[in-house]
């Protein structure tokens, strides 16, 4: 089917009003925030969608889906655009972009039953505003509020900066409605809890489009106390110190909203007006007022105990101010677009990992020291540091937030920048044990990772895949890393695995010659798995390997790859 | 490098780009950390890159810097020095001054425009902007011509196969064996400039004064714009 | 006169020939009033201002020199460095003055503090002080060597009141310049008149809180010579239009007085601002992070503020 017939046919299930082609609109949805620079300068290298379609009701998402799984179409499901792990970026030449715009109704608030319902299009801070009306919060604030809408905080299990008191949105979502590809609509009811078999909900909430359609939710909501609101604040000496701080409070019970603890480096790009170059612990309490209030006690009561590592107490007002000012609106967005056009730079990447409270500090550690060890360009980087925004009673999570000068062309910066910084991140986490996406979501740049990330339990995530996607349709090369004969059709870009990270570092020609040297061979039947990744317009190789992939390591210094089951089925240019 | 520095050499390799047979090279005095920085120079298309470095070379004032800058580029044919105008925290933009003065040329800073047309072996026409005027000059070769940001000339990228080019070979390092300056003649010991004694700017923070829209607070803001020469 | 008089010689640029005296203040910080002995050197035929000012006017003979020929004018003034053999050369910082200054401090081997803000005489020795690192720090610059005391002096950092009148000599340069350089001022435009917050020295910035009534900055501009400036908040509610806005989507700027009224200070909005030399702040809250980098903070409200300093103005003006 080509892009008319799809379009066409898409008018007639719908409205022709409902099927946008515009050709600015369908650039800006082959990409997310991932290629935000990319983007801007107008070299993306990905294929443009077909169209985008805004259905109005679960029944046309389902007429919708239907057709495209009867044709083999890709879907990208798409809400308020805020993704930034590539969950948005198009692989494929023959796909739709389903957008939520149209399911845009706050359906219900049920303020005795403390739970509201919401169509997948209702950005998040709609419904914020409409429950503080009447002194109540959803309690879910992450920075893209004013953006991002139910349909995408869900899918993607998004977390808010008081995600510390009231959880991630998995703890938040008390039931929702959703299409899969073959045009079912499911249904998972309201209840206050039940024990009725495995909770089928997180199926769907973190899918990240790759199973199903989000189209209705339905979160709790809570009281809102905004006049008990407290603010503290430390300059604390290391990232150790602050961890033990945090980790004191969450241990004796107590659930702050906001607890997070900065690096020297990243807390100089926030709290300039006080940092004075040291690591900045900060917290929030809020709620009822005798909770506030032994909290914060709980709280003083755990800088005096560390107080060896506490420098000095900030001003309160003056976290609060930094609070108050601190998500990115659109205009912000959009902001950091029009810098971008100008000048070679942008403000900076992420990688989000999380893990128990021994491990952490470990991987803070390790990641940087190996990022100024061994990243070819270290020197290019203007910032590295992190934060500790989101903590449990178990652990807590590690942002990495890093800035470089970009000195190549920008079609080359994730490759020559992010990817493998991204990697280091990625591999010292999962090698002490780690999560290696705490709130992101793993998108199309971690998916190599992903049966990593599950071990023996990714058996589970790719049965689900099999079973309410099984013609592959729904957000190609999302989450799960690809299967043989799914790799794009269009000539070029392929590599796999584990090696992507790789063959950015080093020429092709050393990573051919390794491979061949271990007697690697084209056109092996008989693998399991060929796990694909579009890096460019040059093919450099495909390799295909079992699913025991955990053996087998590039050494690229040594210029040799020891594994089994390695099979180079194609290379060109 | 300092982002005035940039400009000089986008202005030299777009020169390059347009006559191939010019060749540029880049000299740079600082520690051998900067070696980085200076390779991925040679990964455009630097012809030559040389870093002068050597420990006793460390701390030299803006005179010194010139005379070991200028000991080195006199052993070199040129056509043409270019330069950035100033450093990139306002610095004192002494070196290329002192630099022209070493060897004995004309310079001039703060240009933001180089005719391409009119830069050969024998003249350079340049403009040089000011708060009031820009001013066009014409300057014999050879010569320092100093550039700034406002120039806006822009490096191009190093491309991806490029930057993973091995030049570690392609860049010359010079240290004072080569050079020859007696040990008392650089570094601290031989600047006739010397910093004793620094002391973080204070107005951030402790100077400021909080009032309010009262008598007192207007006539506060009136007399500092007063004294600061505002009013 | 004292025979152990020091002896100062002052460059006048062209640029601003106005400020010339005030680096008399300069010489009376390192030696002591009356304990020094000046003389100017001028490139200009007219010594206005100047008489009874210093000890003596040198007057370079029309034609000798061209005022952008740093070469042709170290070569007068070494050639009078070594008549006279000054203690110290003073030079205004000055785009002119900052390729002179150091041409010669190399000629004459002699070290220079360049962009002087101020002198401290202490007992033993004079602090000269400079800024360095966009001004965050202040640095005190010690000069060695046996060449005279070279110092290149930032414009308006030193203002000069004038004493008791001298008795000033007026001399003649005439002598030949030996090495002139070898370049040629082709033309000169002179800028346009354009309101280009980048070029003004003084600009009037107003946030979300003053979005009623921005209008009224532009009388407080008018009244302080400046320009009015806008945070992206304005902007984007079509109250300011997009080239006046400040910030990391907007221009970067360095004003000498940048007034904030109801800017909160953002990191994108702080990151237009560069090498503010004075900053005043007028906010409802204090703790906006744009008061923590300001000179002066005042509560309340912009507009408040904008009419009762008009009114100060006004009553000083008349």
């Amino acid at each position: 089917m080509d892009k008319n017939q799809i379009i066409e046919n898409l008018g007639n299930i719908l409205t022709p009003s409902r099927v946008n082609t515009d050709s600015e609109d369908l650039y800006d949805a082959s990409a997310d925030r991932y290629k935000k620079y990319a983007k801007v300068r107008r070299v993306l290298d990905v294929p443009v969608p077909a169209a985008i379609v805004y259905p109005g009701s679960a029944q046309e998402v389902s007429q919708v889906l239907a057709f495209c799984n009867e044709h083999g179409l890709n879907v990208i499901p798409r809400a308020g655009k805020t993704a930034t792990e590539g969950g948005l970026e198009n692989w494929k030449d023959n796909t739709i972009v389903l957008d939520a715009r149209h399911l845009d109704k706050i359906l219900n608030i049920d303020f005795y039953n403390m739970q509201a319902t919401v169509q997948a299009g209702v950005p998040l801070q709609e419904l914020e505003d409409a429950l503080r009306k009447q002194g109540f919060t959803t309690g879910h604030s992450p920075q893209s509020k004013p953006v991002a809408k139910f349909g995408g905080l869900v899918a993607t299990r998004s977390i808010g900066q008081f995600s510390t008191l009231y959880g991630g949105i998995e703890d938040m979502v008390v039931g929702l409605e959703c299409v899969f590809p073959d045009g079912h609509i499911s249904r998972i009811k309201n209840v206050a809890r039940r024990a009725g078999g495995p909770d089928i909900r997180h199926i769907v909430i973190g899918n990240e489009g790759s199973l199903c359609y989000i189209t209705e939710v339905t979160v709790k909501i809570f009281r809102y106390y905004p006049e008990n609101n407290r603010f503290t604040g430390y300059l604390v000496k290391d990232m150790e110190t602050g961890i033990k701080v945090l980790r004191e409070v969450m241990v004796n019970g107590f659930s702050p909203s906001v607890a997070r603890v900065y690096s020297e480096e990243d807390a100089a790009q926030h709290f300039f007006h006080f940092h004075k170059n040291r690591c900045v612990l900060l917290f929030m309490a809020e709620g009822p007022e005798g909770i506030v209030q032994a909290t914060c006690q709980a709280i003083e009561a755990a800088a005096k105990k560390f107080k060896a590592g506490i420098i000095e107490q900030v001003d309160d007002t003056l976290i609060a101010d930094w609070f108050n000012n601190l998500n990115w609106s659109q205009k912000d967005i959009d902001d950091e677009f029009e810098a971008m056009k100008e000048n070679d730079s942008h403000s900076g990447f992420t990688t989000e990992i999380s893990g128990d409270w021994e491990t952490i500090p470990k991987i803070y550690h390790n990641v940087i020291q190996r990022i100024r060890k061994e990243y070819p360009r270290a020197h290019d980087l203007t910032m590295l540091g992190g934060h500790s925004s989101h903590s449990y009673i178990n652990g807590t999570n590690m942002y990495f937030v890093y800035n470089y000068r970009i000195l190549c062309a920008p079609e080359d910066e994730m490759r020559v920048y992010h990817h493998p910084l991204q990697r280091i991140i990625v591999e010292e986490t999962l090698k002490l044990g780690g999560s290696m996406c705490h709130h992101h979501g793993i998108g199309k740049f971690r998916n190599e990772w992903t049966m990593d990330e599950h071990g023996s339990a990714y058996y589970m995530l790719e049965k689900l895949k099999q079973a309410f996607d099984p013609k592959g349709i729904m957000n190609f090369g999302t989450i799960y890393p690809q299967k043989e004969g799914e790799i794009q059709n269009k000539p070029g870009p392929v590599i796999t695995g584990r090696q992507r990270a790789m063959a950015h570092a080093v020429p092709s020609r050393l990573l051919l010659s390794c491979l061949k040297r271990l007697g690697v061979r084209d056109n092996e039947k008989g693998c399991e798995r060929t796990r694909g990744y579009p890096i460019g317009m040059k093919i450099i190789c495909v390799v295909k390997f079992v699913p025991d992939v955990d053996s087998m390591v590039c050494d690229v210094e040594n210029n040799t790859l020891s594994g089994k089951n390695a099979r180079i089925m194609h290379e060109s240019g | 490098m300092n982002p005035d520095d940039v400009c000089a050499l986008a202005f030299a390799l777009g020169v390059k780009a347009a006559d191939p047979d010019c060749v540029v090279e880049v000299v740079s005095l600082g520690p051998l950390s900067v070696r980085p920085h200076m390779e991925d120079l040679l990964r455009l298309a630097v012809d030559r890159g040389t870093l002068i470095s050597d420990p006793v070379f460390e701390g030299s004032d803006t005179l010194v810097t010139s005379e070991i800058l200028g000991r080195y580029i006199a052993t070199r044919p040129f056509d043409c020095l270019l330069t950035g105008s100033r450093s990139l925290d306002g610095g004192t933009g002494h070196v290329p001054v002192q630099l022209a003065e070493t060897l004995g040329l004309d310079q001039m800073s703060g240009i933001i425009r180089i005719d391409p047309h009119q830069f050969d072996s024998t003249r350079a026409v340049f403009d040089v902007a000011d708060e009031k005027s820009v001013t066009t000059y014409e300057m014999a070769m050879p010569c320092v011509l100093s550039v700034t940001r406002e120039s806006g000339y822009k490096l191009p990228y190093v491309t991806l196969t490029n930057m993973r080019r091995d030049v570690s070979d392609e860049l010359v390092i010079i240290t004072n064996q080569d050079l020859g300056f007696s040990e008392t003649r650089v570094g601290p010991a031989g600047s006739l400039t010397q910093v004793v004694h620094r002391c973080p700017k204070t107005y951030e923070k402790k100077d400021r004064h909080i009032v309010g829209i009262d008598e007192k607070g207007i006539s506060f803001v009136f007399h500092f714009l007063q004294q600061k020469g505002f009013l | 006169m004292k025979n152990d008089m020091k002896k100062t010689c002052i460059f006048q640029d062209t640029e601003k020939t106005e400020n010339t005296a005030d680096l008399l203040e300069v010489a009376q910080r390192i030696y002591g009033q009356g304990q020094f002995e000046s003389y100017a050197v001028l490139l200009a035929d007219s010594c206005d201002g100047l008489q009874g000012a210093f000890d003596h006017i040198i007057q370079v003979a029309q034609g000798l020199v061209n005022a952008y020929d740093p070469r042709g004018i170290c070569d007068i003034l070494e050639n009078l460095h070594k008549k006279h053999t000054f203690d110290s050369i003073l030079i205004p910082g000055t785009s002119m003055g900052q390729m002179i200054a150091p041409r010669l401090s190399k000629r004459l081997r002699t070290g220079l503090a360049a962009g002087v803000i101020d002198i401290n005489r202490q007992k033993d020795h004079v602090d000269i002080i400079r800024p360095a690192c966009s001004g965050k720090i202040r640095e005190s610059v010690l000069l060695t060597g046996n060449g005279p005391v070279m110092m290149s002096i930032r414009p308006n950092a030193f203002a000069y009141t004038p004493g008791t009148p001298l008795q000033t000599v007026v001399t003649s340069y005439t002598e030949p310049v030996r090495s002139p350089g070898a370049v040629k001022r082709l033309h000169v435009k002179e800028n346009q008149q354009t309101c280009d917050i980048r070029d003004s020295e003084v600009l009037i910035a107003g946030g979300g809180g003053v979005k009623e009534s921005f209008a009224e900055l532009y009388r407080l501009a008018d009244a302080l010579k400046g320009t009015v400036a806008a945070s992206r908040k304005l902007v984007d509610q079509g109250i300011a239009p997009r080239s006046i806005q400040v910030g990391q989507s907007g221009k970067t700027v360095s004003p000498k007085l940048y007034m904030a009224l109801g800017i909160h200070g953002s990191m994108q909005h702080l990151a237009g601002l560069r090498q503010i030399a004075s900053l005043i702040s007028v906010n409802t809250s204090i703790n906006a992070p744009v008061c923590s980098l300001s000179d002066i903070v005042v509560q309340g409200d912009a507009r408040k503020f904008i009419d009762r300093l008009l009114k100060k103005i006004a009553v000083y003006r008349s």
